[in-house]
């Protein structure tokens, strides 16, 4: 057992981190029955024994602190988000995470396709009082404009296409 | 507790001669850190990007066609086809010393670009069908044209892989020297969380493009951020630990800005990705079809490359690998190489493993 404040604190803190990992493994176990539930404990234990090993160095053997520190501190934050992200990433793999997405993308959608809808009336209206073109109509301009290029390149392609052919060797002169 | 605290740490060692100079120069790095802190907070500068010199040979509505300057030792020109949408292209010559096209056009290829262009409402009607049928045909005869060679090689990479293997199996006609494919997703059956995310049971696609037309770019981001939340705060805590380095704070502005500019997708064309690739998945059964034309990769009979990203969690190996097995030539490797979607072609890691790759495969077959 830890023979100083220090040590019991991060021990404490320790014993805090797995509780939370087992809570965290009893929710998404339920949560996702048919997938074999994880183990995020794997994901924590590396970087935290590496964390504890580092702190207990420094606590008990009164290293002086060097850069080594900052590096090791460095390291022990990367596996943090490392973790993190794996676990996340896990969660996120999930039907009921796709599921809970695409209701909120769905009521999203219900929300802003009508708000959007009438704030574009009402743009439309204000513009047109003030004889100013919508922005409806300055797209349909310069889709036209598009449609016009696109006609004249679909045209070029055809008029290249017919000069390499008449430019193929045994291709009929005029 | 005061008394308790320094007796816990004990006495402090004599310091050696090789710590003190590493704690001197720990100090020095804390200066520079905060040094270059100051200036990005207080004077950020603009990043310079897309350093390599180059010419626009052709344009159609927001397209452009881009050819970069090189000695053209390499007979065969390279046509790289990128994404639509999402991002923009200039990752591929971020910066002098850390750009694919860079390495490329010194290496002799004579390098031609697809930029896809920034769509706004307008296009909204474009579907992946006009871009495979009407505008990648036409961008790559024209860089075929400008090069005066007969064959030319071709590389999509990201979506531009699917996209340009559509059009390079349906346009026989077309001169195909060697085919890439680099983190492209072939099978969308292994294509990670989007695919899950995207499934017709739980996202109605139709709904989403009828609602908001397009896709805004704000859209696009939330997508990609939430693909790996953990992302930004990886990368702050790298900037940080870094910032001391003026290099390494040159190649994360750069980088940065180009991570922070997304682009919205026309309303058609996601419609037609979402749909046909993601959730019927109709490339690799071969039911793709494109203006009255199926897409059959087995029609691919040149050499071809598939590069895939070991870490990559948006094109994941398994669904870049599948090209593979579907095409119909003998001269054809699949290789994975460290990095994720973007660090296997931009980057310290891309130089060392994917550049000199992919333009050893390409020299000696071009």
């Amino acid at each position: 057992m830890a023979d100083n404040p220090s040590q019991q604190l991060l021990e404490m803190w320790k014993r805090q981190v797995e509780e939370g990992t087992q809570a965290w493994l009893r929710l998404m176990g339920q949560a996702q029955a048919p997938t074999p539930a994880m183990d995020p404990q794997a994901f924590w234990r590396p970087f935290m024994d590496q964390g504890m090993a580092a702190w207990s160095k420094v606590m008990t053997q009164g290293a002086a602190p060097s850069p080594d520190l900052m590096a090791q501190w460095k390291q022990f934050l990367d596996q943090w988000i490392a973790a993190w992200s794996r676990v996340l990433e896990q969660a996120m793999g999930t039907d009921n995470f796709a599921q809970l997405m695409g209701k909120q993308l769905e009521g999203f959608l219900n929300v802003s396709g009508p708000v959007k809808k009438a704030a574009e009336q009402q743009i439309d209206a204000s513009l047109a009082g003030l004889g100013i073109p919508s922005r409806g109509q300055v797209t349909a301009l310069a889709r036209h404009v598009a449609q016009v290029e696109e006609k004249i390149d679909a045209l070029e392609d055809k008029v290249d296409r017919v000069l390499r052919r008449l430019n193929e060797p045994g291709a009929p002169r005029a | 507790m005061k008394d308790e605290l320094f007796t816990m740490m004990g006495e402090m060692p004599a310091m050696s001669p090789e710590l003190l100079a590493r704690m001197r120069q720990e100090a020095e790095r804390n200066l520079l850190r905060m040094k270059h802190f100051g200036e990005m907070v207080m004077n950020p500068k603009e990043p310079k990007v897309g350093p390599t010199p180059r010419q626009e040979i052709f344009r159609t509505n927001k397209s452009r066609l881009w050819r970069y300057e090189s000695r053209r030792t390499i007979r065969t020109p390279l046509l790289f086809v990128p994404n639509l949408g999402i991002s923009r292209p200039y990752i591929f010559d971020l910066m002098p010393k850390g750009s694919f096209v860079e390495h490329m056009t010194q290496q002799g290829f004579d390098f031609y670009l697809v930029d896809w262009g920034v769509f706004g409402e307008e296009d909204n009607g474009l579907t992946v069908e006009d871009a495979v049928t009407k505008l990648l045909p036409r961008l790559a005869r024209k860089a075929l044209e400008s090069s005066g060679a007969s064959e030319m090689s071709v590389l999509g990479y990201c979506m531009g892989a699917p996209l340009s293997a559509s059009f390079v199996a349906t346009h026989l006609d077309f001169p195909l020297k060697n085919y890439i494919n680099m983190a492209g997703p072939i099978d969308f059956a292994h294509v990670g969380l989007f695919g899950k995310w995207l499934a017709p049971s739980v996202f109605d696609v139709d709904k989403y493009v009828d609602t908001l037309g397009s896709i805004p770019a704000e859209m696009v981001k939330m997508g990609f951020k939430l693909l790996k939340p953990t992302m930004d705060l990886s990368t702050n805590l790298n900037l940080w630990w870094n910032l001391w380095n003026p290099e390494y704070v040159s190649g994360f502005n750069a980088l940065n800005k180009w991570a922070n500019e997304y682009l919205p997708f026309p309303g058609e064309f996601f419609r037609q990705w979402v749909r046909d690739f993601y959730q019927q998945n109709k490339l690799i059964k071969g039911e793709l079809v494109m203006a009255g034309r199926r897409v059959d990769l087995r029609e691919i009979r040149c050499p071809v490359l598939a590069v895939g990203a070991k870490e990559d969690n948006i094109a994941p190996p398994a669904c870049v690998k599948p090209l593979i097995d579907v095409v119909s030539t003998r001269d054809k490797e699949y290789v994975e190489l460290p990095g994720g979607h973007i660090s296997l072609i931009a980057g310290r890691g891309a130089s060392v493993h994917c550049w000199p790759k992919v333009a050893s495969w390409l020299a000696a077959r071009s």
